[in-house]
């Protein structure tokens, strides 16, 4: 979130996203209809209908096979005795935000306009941004001493586009329950419609998520720490006290962050402390961590408090102080920014289970990544989120009687991708100290999900329908292409003289009146086209058509000298494969990887690393930004599914048709039933 | 870390208002200072935020 914009305000009054008149008419009389009866209590014929989808982000194909055939899920392969296993198509590229962008809207990204994490906004500097959600500025202010009031609120905006499936559902009067679904934050309001937002949410920071990590001996990679924060701090006689940063007190000219102050008296025989936070007060052995703690920003005299919940993980007392501190979520019990929907919903919920994550991305990666927590750590913590996210989905599922009911589950996702090295010996980062301690790590976690299928369909009702999908599947990441590398190297790039080489970020001292492709993003390369970009050098048309078949093939046929590999199986061309009314926003290339390539982080934010080719030493060593058919996502459900290979998009009108509901004219997926 | 010298008089000073304006140490409230003057100096806020959120990306290392 940028300074001085404000915490407030959905996606209502958003020209690209507002909602119909008829639509908006329908909510507000459902949401009137709401306060009086509770939604266990509605019931209509059509709604008496059950559907149940568990979404297990990232559960791969090959894997749940080998698995499945060994006996491990033995739940699973009863479901797909009783209805059909099939592998799922995902979406080009084959990217979380994309993915269920396709099974959201039916569409392909060239309907729904979501292409990667990561879009460029073509301008005098290219400055990338994370692709789902924005925010404007307050338009208006007044300025009062040392504040300064908004005079219009600001609006955080939904940039996916089309209308989603549980909007169309609830025009029919069927309810549903929509838990955690990425690519829809702020959440698409919808009458009859309960939604919690998932991936895509940011902290109170407005980041994907900022840790806080004090310690009186910093390490020396302090200064160059990326999602998260180093705070030195001094232990004087046994007390340590610091700050907790929140998001831009927008009432202060200058904006400063708010902070909430703690203290931490170390225990000085035990390895233990006692932490005071607000009005909290945890004691914490070495090696421990806290619930939920709420804690409160103080913006202004004349301003209600914004609230934000942590985790403390007392790490060490002495003879290094060590604590850490998860990103500040926003309170689902008071939450300054849209998260839920209808905005009640999220303090709803959280009474009745407890506190809960509220960042789209909750698995902190990050801190993994920066040795802030050991690998011990994270794995605890990770499992800690898993908990939560099946705790939630238990109520939910306890309380549903009628219409759909939708939940995610992350941490396949993000264990794959941080504990791949632990499994599999061609891994650069591979280590025996690893495999033995976390060598069965992603398998156990893919079995606890055949737990919890067991479970389920232990519980569900006979005549109600049962989808198991993922989004994609998993593969491992071993090499890196420095694609604007190799783009210079080719001649398709050009640096100004006095640019840096490999210090460049983010495009800057690109030479753009030499300069005809580039790539930013994981999966997208764009042509440096005229009209479209500001310094576009590119004729539209057949210039531009020659220069995107002539890098597609290079970028086909390039082969990695180390490995004899051609990194790239297919460059999609989006002009061919997407359609609807954003295909001109698409990058013109999506790079369709190889098993075990990836666009290196450098290159995604616009850098220029010294080779073509990197081994990836990192903790995030496995990946699915791939080709889609070398990494299919899962379905499973208690029908027989006629379609035989699936597409993601295709589960859409599969869910209206659930209802009797026909596709729209905008879809592009067909029923699978 | 890289360490900078600075005159013990003036140290003394960061010292005292660091206390008063609540930093939990010197170290912090020079850090914030030269952090504050020098995004000045680049002049693009809001862009050093952006590219800050993007670096928080866990796809980006």
């Amino acid at each position: 979130m940028k300074k001085g914009r404000k915490l407030n305000s959905t996606n209502m009054n958003n020209s690209k996203n507002r909602i119909p008149r008829r639509q908006f008419n329908q909510t507000m009389a459902a949401l009137a209809l709401g306060a009086l009866v509770s939604s266990c209590d509605k019931k209509s014929p059509r709604a008496a209908h059950k559907v149940l989808i568990i979404a297990i982000d990232a559960m791969d194909h090959e894997i749940l096979s080998r698995l499945m055939n060994k006996g491990a899920m033995p739940n699973f392969s009863r479901l797909a005795a009783e209805g059909d296993f099939r592998p799922l198509m995902s979406s080009i590229p084959a990217q979380t935000p994309v993915a269920f962008s396709n099974f959201i809207t039916g569409m392909n990204p060239g309907g729904h306009g979501i292409f990667d994490f990561i879009h460029r906004k073509p301008g005098d500097v290219i400055l990338p941004f994370l692709s789902t959600s924005e925010t404007e500025p307050p338009k208006r202010l007044i300025h009062f001493g040392k504040y300064q009031l908004p005079l219009s609120g600001g609006n955080v905006v939904l940039k996916r586009y089309g209308e989603a499936f549980w909007q169309i559902l609830a025009r029919n009067g069927i309810p549903s329950v929509i838990y955690k679904i990425p690519s829809n934050f702020p959440p698409a309001p919808s009458a009859l419609c309960r939604e919690i937002a998932g991936m895509g949410a940011p902290d109170m920071l407005g980041t994907y998520g900022t840790f806080s990590y004090y310690t009186d001996n910093p390490p020396d990679n302090a200064s160059k720490v990326t999602g998260g924060k180093v705070y030195t701090v001094w232990v004087e006689n046994n007390i340590v006290r610091a700050e907790i940063s929140g998001p831009p007190n927008t009432f202060l000219k200058d904006q400063p962050d708010a902070t909430v102050p703690f203290t931490v008296y170390i225990d000085p025989k035990a390895d233990a402390a006692l932490i005071e936070a607000d009005d909290n007060k945890l004691l914490l052995k070495v090696g421990e961590w806290s619930g939920w703690v709420t804690i409160s920003f103080k913006l202004a005299p004349f301003a209600p408090d914004v609230k934000g919940i942590v985790k403390f993980y007392l790490k060490a007392a002495r003879p290094d102080f060590k604590l850490y501190v998860t990103p500040v979520n926003i309170s689902p019990e008071h939450p300054a920014l849209p998260i839920s929907y209808p905005e009640s919903y999220a303090a709803t919920l959280s009474r009745e289970t407890g506190p809960f994550y509220t960042q789209g991305i909750r698995e902190d990666t990050k801190a993994l990544q920066h040795k802030v927590l050991d690998d011990h750590e994270y794995a605890e913590h990770a499992l800690h989120v898993l908990e939560e996210d099946k705790r939630n989905f238990w109520r939910l599922f306890d309380c549903w009687n009628e219409g759909l009911l939708f939940s995610y589950f992350s941490s396949l996702d993000l264990n794959q991708h941080t504990m791949w090295r632990a499994s599999d010996p061609l891994s650069p980062a591979y280590t025996s100290a690893l495999n033995r301690d976390f060598g069965d790590f992603i398998e156990k976690l893919y079995i606890g999900m055949d737990d919890l299928v067991g479970r389920v369909r232990a519980k569900i009702d006979k005549n109600a329908t049962l989808i198991v999908m993922s989004d994609h599947g998993f593969a491992p990441f071993y090499r890196m292409l420095n694609l604007n590398t190799w783009l210079a190297e080719n001649g398709y790039m050009a640096l100004n003289n006095d640019a840096a080489g490999d210090k460049i970020e983010f495009l800057e001292g690109v030479d753009w009146s030499r300069t005809r492709a580039y790539n930013i993003g994981i999966n997208a390369l764009y042509i440096n086209l005229r009209g479209r970009e500001v310094n576009g050098i590119v004729e539209p048309g057949a210039e531009a058509e020659r220069l995107i078949a002539e890098l597609a093939g290079k970028l086909e046929a390039l082969v990695d000298e180390k490995t004899g590999k051609r990194p790239l199986r297919k460059a999609f061309i989006s002009g061919k494969v997407f359609s609807g009314d954003h295909v001109a926003e698409a990058p013109d290339i999506i790079l369709g990887y190889d098993r075990g390539y990836r666009t290196s982080d450098e290159s995604a934010l616009g850098g220029f690393p010294k080779n073509f080719f990197s081994d990836n030493m990192g903790t995030w060593s496995g990946d699915h930004c791939m080709d889609p058919e070398i990494v299919p996502g899962i379905l499973l459900s208690n029908k027989k599914i006629k379609a035989s290979f699936p597409f993601i998009h295709d589960l859409t009108p599969s869910i209206l048709a659930e209802y009797g509901i026909g596709p729209s004219s905008r879809m592009v997926g067909k029923t699978i039933w | 870390m890289p360490k900078i010298k600075i005159d013990g008089d003036l140290y003394e000073r960061v010292k005292k208002f660091a206390k008063l304006a609540g930093y939990s140490s010197p170290d912090e409230f020079i850090i914030h200072a030269l952090e504050k003057e020098l995004s000045k100096l680049d002049g693009a806020d809001s862009d050093e935020e952006i590219k800050k959120r993007l670096q928080g990306l866990g796809y980006i290392s």
